[in-house]
């Protein structure tokens, strides 16, 4: 590892999809270093690559190049069998729709029971109920839900459910992937504290994916935004509220409608819809949407640069953006 | 003195089935004038949609009951007309934009003709009128009208919407309830689909009952917002009564329980427990078993509506003998 304060370190990752229309550019020339024990914030429109990056990183794609660090080996590129013997359980993730990612015939003890059976085959019933139980405990579910079933339940607690099986593995690194966007506010509460407090106490490392940008700042230490595939700029949370640099990122700050009556923004409507990732021309991906741009945008893409500690940006003007 | 468009009185509705009745919406009341936007917010399950196919007259026939209420247009009460008038009242005098733009188009029928459909039914004009009429909708929306020809799935989840939207407001409606009509977007999206519907609002002087669970966007579009909780409007007023000076636990608790963007917060507002069941809603307040000003009088009896300064009115015993 580059850096010892970093779990994971990844370098130049790409993952493309072959389609009949060509190659599509899901994940492009993606570099980011994840600092143990904190959360980082993806941020996006749909469609920008943020799963596709989650997934990556999980090895449920394999990646087309580049290289993802974790303990001194590089877990893109080694054979799934022995990443899914060797760190599957370290890597673990959340999904978006509890409605859709949990099994309608199994009992909530069967669910969570499930993945601990699976990575462990040595392990005696006993063991495997009486970890089970413990991570129901740990999540919040009560010891009478054991024999629900998951359409008995509500979305809060169904995520619950999914967060005790990303759990029971005893994970390092966890990849949330929307785990609140289908939850109501009050419940989206109670699941947020809930990953703030296990990320205390056994110090977790998470990739926090969401297209909520109130959410994301207040759960994230770093935030990430990408577009169109490309990571374009990575700052602390704080900062990106007070100095984005990026014309995106602001134009996409500046969308968030904000519930308070007070607060008057100037808002950027940005012209037309994402271009399509299909066979992207080398050039900034943001260019045709972007106000600001010049005839160097349409013809040279940017590179990530650091404008200040810890806060990188990929734009030729980034200097002119900045505060 | 306004004109007074749209005027509901006690609306009580139940879902029956053989095992339970569901009391979706229980004695709401509330009525809107001319060219005023006014938003509904609750959670999940808190009858804001339900009360929206009531005033539309499309409640699923043998399940719905409505129990008692009126819903009076222009002074006319809706409940008591037959279907073949509901149907010169509905696409023409009020109209509805679903929630999900992916499943509100028919994916057979070129976009067009399905604008071009609601304005033949009500204008009673000709084809080569309809199509003329369809395509200057679709201008309006910002789609350009060459498009005219192609299918649902040939365009993006934002534009999808843009065109329900072109269909409702095709034959110029007084009233648009617009039923979570930028939930499942992207915030850039979001934003162009809102400035467009209050640009609407302003040329066509259209009042719009905007149903949403975001309070950033009520606090952008809204004059008046009521709140709601288990079928019953709690709060109710302007949108400054509503974000300045909230008085029902329940809109506060909810304030709490989102992340805010300019406060730094180490833990979220929880509010305890679950939404009540609406197969067996207390006889009390149905929110006391939540609330955290709780009192014995709360357990009591079923609070009345308090009528504080001017519109605000807020159902909860703390200001009962205060007005």
């Amino acid at each position: 590892m580059e850096n010892e304060k970093n779990l994971i370190e990844i370098r130049n990752l790409k993952k493309y999809f072959n389609t009949p229309r060509g190659q599509l550019h899901a994940v492009d020339n993606v570099t980011m270093d994840i600092e143990k024990g904190k959360t980082i914030g993806v941020v996006g429109e749909s469609g920008c690559g943020k799963s596709t990056l989650g997934k990556t990183l999980m090895r449920l794609h394999s990646a087309t190049s580049g290289s993802v660090m974790y303990k001194d080996v590089d877990i893109a590129a080694m054979p799934l069998k022995e990443f899914k013997k060797n760190y599957r359980a370290d890597i673990q993730m959340i999904f978006q729709d509890p409605y859709a990612s949990l099994d309608p015939r199994m009992s909530v003890l069967q669910l969570v029971e499930e993945p601990i059976s699976v990575n462990d085959p040595k392990l005696s019933k006993a063991d495997v109920e009486k970890k089970a139980k413990e991570m129901m405990e740990l999540v919040g579910l009560a010891k009478r839900l054991e024999g629900s079933y998951p359409h008995e339940l509500d979305g809060g607690r169904r995520q619950r459910i999914g967060i005790a099986r990303a759990l029971s593995l005893d994970p390092q690194f966890i990849v949330c992937d929307e785990p609140v966007s289908a939850l109501d506010v009050s419940i989206q509460a109670q699941i947020l504290n809930l990953l703030q407090d296990l990320q205390k106490e056994r110090g977790l490392t998470y990739m926090f994916i969401t297209h909520d940008m109130s959410v994301v700042k207040h759960i994230s230490d770093d935030i990430a935004v990408m577009y169109l595939g490309q990571l374009i700029e990575k700052c602390p949370a704080d900062e990106i509220f007070e100095n984005t640099i990026h014309p995106y990122s602001q134009a996409l700050l500046s969308a968030i409608p904000i519930p308070d009556l007070h607060i008057k923004r100037e808002r950027m409507i940005m012209k037309g819809e994402l271009t399509s990732p299909i066979n992207p021309k080398p050039c900034c991906r943001f260019a045709a949407r972007c106000p600001f741009a010049t005839d160097k945008c349409h013809s040279e893409e940017p590179t990530l640069r650091e404008m200040k500690p810890n806060h990188q940006v990929a734009c030729h003007y980034a200097e002119k953006f900045m505060k | 003195m306004s004109e007074k468009l749209l005027d509901v009185k006690n609306l009580v509705v139940h879902y029956e089935t053989d095992e339970e009745v569901v009391e979706a919406v229980n004695g709401v009341s509330f009525s809107l004038n001319k060219g005023e936007i006014m938003g509904l917010v609750g959670e999940t399950g808190a009858g804001k949609t339900t009360t929206a196919l009531a005033i539309m007259g499309l409640l699923p026939d043998r399940v719905a009951n409505v129990i008692e209420g009126s819903i009076e247009w222009e002074g006319e009460d809706m409940l008591k007309m037959s279907k073949a008038q509901m149907r010169q009242v509905r696409g023409k005098k009020i109209s509805m934009i679903f929630q999900d733009p992916m499943t509100a188009l028919n994916p057979t029928i070129p976009v067009g003709e399905q604008i071009a459909e609601v304005v033949m039914l009500h204008e009673k004009c000709s084809r080569v009128e309809a199509m003329k009429r369809a395509q200057d909708m679709l201008a309006m929306v910002g789609i350009v009208p060459e498009r005219y020809k192609e299918y649902p799935h040939q365009f993006s989840g934002g534009m999808k919407q843009r065109i329900v939207i072109a269909i409702a407001l095709a034959c110029e409606p007084d009233l648009l309830i617009a039923d979570e009509p930028t939930t499942a977007l992207d915030v850039t999206i979001q934003a162009q689909i809102l400035d467009m519907m209050r640009n609407l609002q302003k040329q066509q002087g259209t009042s719009i009952i905007l149903i949403t669970h975001d309070l950033g966007v009520v606090a952008e579009m809204c004059d008046h917002c009521a709140v709601m909780y288990a079928g019953e409007i709690v709060e109710h007023g302007t949108v400054e009564d509503i974000f300045d000076n909230p008085k029902h636990p329940y809109t506060k608790a909810l304030y709490e329980s989102i992340p805010s963007l300019d406060k730094k917060v180490d833990r979220l507002h929880v509010i305890q427990g679950m939404v009540s069941d609406p197969t067996c809603l207390p006889t009390y307040c149905s929110f006391a078993d939540r609330c955290e000003e709780c009192t014995e009088a709360c357990k009591q009896g079923d609070p009345t509506t308090v009528h504080l300064e001017g519109e605000h009115t807020v159902k909860c015993f703390k200001y009962c003998g205060k007005e």
